[in-house]
């Protein structure tokens, strides 16, 4: 009875409390729903929030690095326009200087060659270039001996056409116009009859046109024609006969000297040339009078470059007529020689082996020359040659013409 | 002969006015075809010059001189001038 009574007591007692209980989950529940509901919400609300944050930060960082952005740009541009320079105008130092040094036959040796070759460029836009070159050099008397080898206004017309006022090196043929500078130049000496009074024209005072030409059947040009004072026949000061074709500012009341070269490259690495010049040469008679002589030049000149070979070859010919009033003979000053060279570029090693030979009513020469350069640099060389010279009349017994000589020379370009 | 010479330049010029008139043409310059003259071209007469050697001023001179002296053309002179500017790197002077 007793245990009845107390079974029915707590049932009595439990009974509501587990009614309490499942009422209390189903609250549980219902909290947890609305907690889910809240922070499904609250995670809306947030990334609103982020998105709006993000919004409004971007728009406020970008024109600030936009401008700072632009600031860099507009102060790098500045830098680069000091650096390089984007003026119409301006000016410009090049050129070359060389020093050399001979041990030639029946001579002691001596350091015989210091020269600097100093070239002015000023620039004015594309249409126009002033170019001077001075050839500064110690002659054997310590004295300072300064040439201006070129001075010249290059205006160019236009693609084509570039129209040269002043003094230019001569056109005809290659040697003279380019070859001559020291860096250039792969021996130290110059060929025979390419220097001052040879049988090349060095240099005229006129005017020229000169440029390259649009391409035919796929083949590049270029040309130069000119008209300039008449070069002067006479004797120098060592009794040679010579042909001054150096350019002069008097007419010597002779007629021009009109003449050109046109050159085209058949294929890639090859340039030949053909030039001409025509006109009269003026001679001083002994009592001062002037008097015209016939005067023409012929010249042809080749370039093949191939892998690291460089083949070159030369020849020119002045002729100068007769005139029944001078005691000079005239006749034909001629000059060739062929060049061929090898780089060995992981040595900087170049031998170079060159052949020439040069005439003229008086002399008649030829020169075998072996070289070896050494390149520190494309445009800082040291070079080291043998020269095997002859005059084949035998009457040079008094000149140098005879005498085998080796040579150095340091040269560089700049 | 010296007659013939003359017209013969005076005929040369008169075309090459004339004919230059017609093609003359400005465009910038193609660095593709300036390398290509670049190579081929200026060892012609010397060594080449590397786009280190200069700065990109003086080879804006530079490039005129070589017009003159190569007998290129304008546009072949921009070319190679372009391909020279490309080349050049911050470290050409190391």
């Amino acid at each position: 009875m007793r245990k009845m009574t107390l079974g029915i007591t707590l049932s009595i007692i439990l009974s509501p409390m587990s009614f309490a209980s499942s009422s209390e989950i189903n609250e549980l529940k219902n909290e947890v729903l609305l907690l889910k509901q809240m922070m499904k919400e609250l995670k809306k609300s947030n990334d609103e929030l982020r998105a709006y944050q993000n919004t409004t930060a971007k728009d406020s960082f970008v024109p600030a690095s936009r401008n700072a952005f632009s600031r860099l740009e507009a102060s790098v541009e500045e830098l680069k326009t000091n650096l390089e320079g984007n003026e119409k105008s301006g000016f410009q130092l090049a050129g070359y200087a060389s020093f050399g040094w001979q041990d030639a036959q029946n001579n002691d040796n001596e350091f015989d060659l210091v020269q600097f070759s100093p070239i002015f460029h000023y620039q004015y836009g594309s249409m126009f270039q002033f170019e001077g070159e001075l050839e500064v050099k110690v002659g054997a008397d310590g004295d300072t001996e300064i040439d201006l080898e070129y001075a010249a206004g290059n205006i160019f017309l236009n693609d084509y056409v570039g129209l040269i006022v002043g003094k230019f090196m001569s056109p005809i043929g290659q040697f003279v116009q380019n070859g001559h500078p020291s860096w250039i130049n792969k021996m130290p000496s110059t060929p025979l009859g390419f220097g001052h009074d040879g049988a090349a024209p060095t240099s005229n005072i006129g005017i020229e046109l000169r440029g390259g030409l649009p391409k035919f059947a796929n083949t590049r040009s270029n040309y130069a024609i000119f008209v300039s004072n008449a070069p002067v026949f006479g004797i120098a000061t060592d009794g040679d006969t010579i042909i001054d074709a150096s350019g002069k500012t008097s007419s010597n009341d002779v007629s021009k000297t009109w003449g050109g070269r046109f050159a085209v490259n058949p294929i890639s690495g090859m340039e030949v040339g053909v030039s001409m010049a025509s006109g009269d040469i003026a001679e001083e008679l002994a009592g001062g009078k002037k008097i015209a002589r016939d005067y023409e030049v012929v010249g042809f000149d080749g370039a093949y470059h191939y892998d690291n070979f460089m083949l070159k070859g030369e020849y020119i010919k002045q002729k100068v007529g007769e005139n029944d009033l001078s005691m000079l003979e005239g006749g034909i000053w001629r000059a060739w020689y062929s060049q061929l060279s090898y780089q060995f570029q992981g040595l900087n090693l170049e031998p170079v082996i060159r052949y020439g030979d040069y005439n003229n009513p008086e002399i008649k020469r030829k020169q075998l020359a072996l070289g070896l350069n050494y390149l520190f640099s494309n445009n800082v060389i040291a070079k080291l040659a043998y020269e095997n010279n002859k005059d084949k009349d035998g009457n040079a017994v008094n000149s140098k013409a005879n005498d085998n000589r080796l040579l150095a020379q340091f040269a560089f370009g700049f | 002969m010296k007659k013939i010479m003359r017209l013969t330049i005076l005929l040369a010029m008169f075309l090459t006015f004339s004919v230059n008139y017609v093609f003359a043409n400005e465009h910038k310059g193609d660095s593709v075809r300036g390398a290509e003259l670049w190579a081929s071209s200026c060892v012609h007469c010397h060594n080449i010059r590397e786009p280190a050697d200069l700065s990109k001023r003086a080879w804006k001179y530079s490039m005129n001189h070589m017009r003159v002296r190569a007998g290129f053309t304008g546009q072949e002179t921009r070319d190679i001038l372009a391909f020279i500017l490309e080349s050049k790197t911050s470290k050409d002077s190391e």
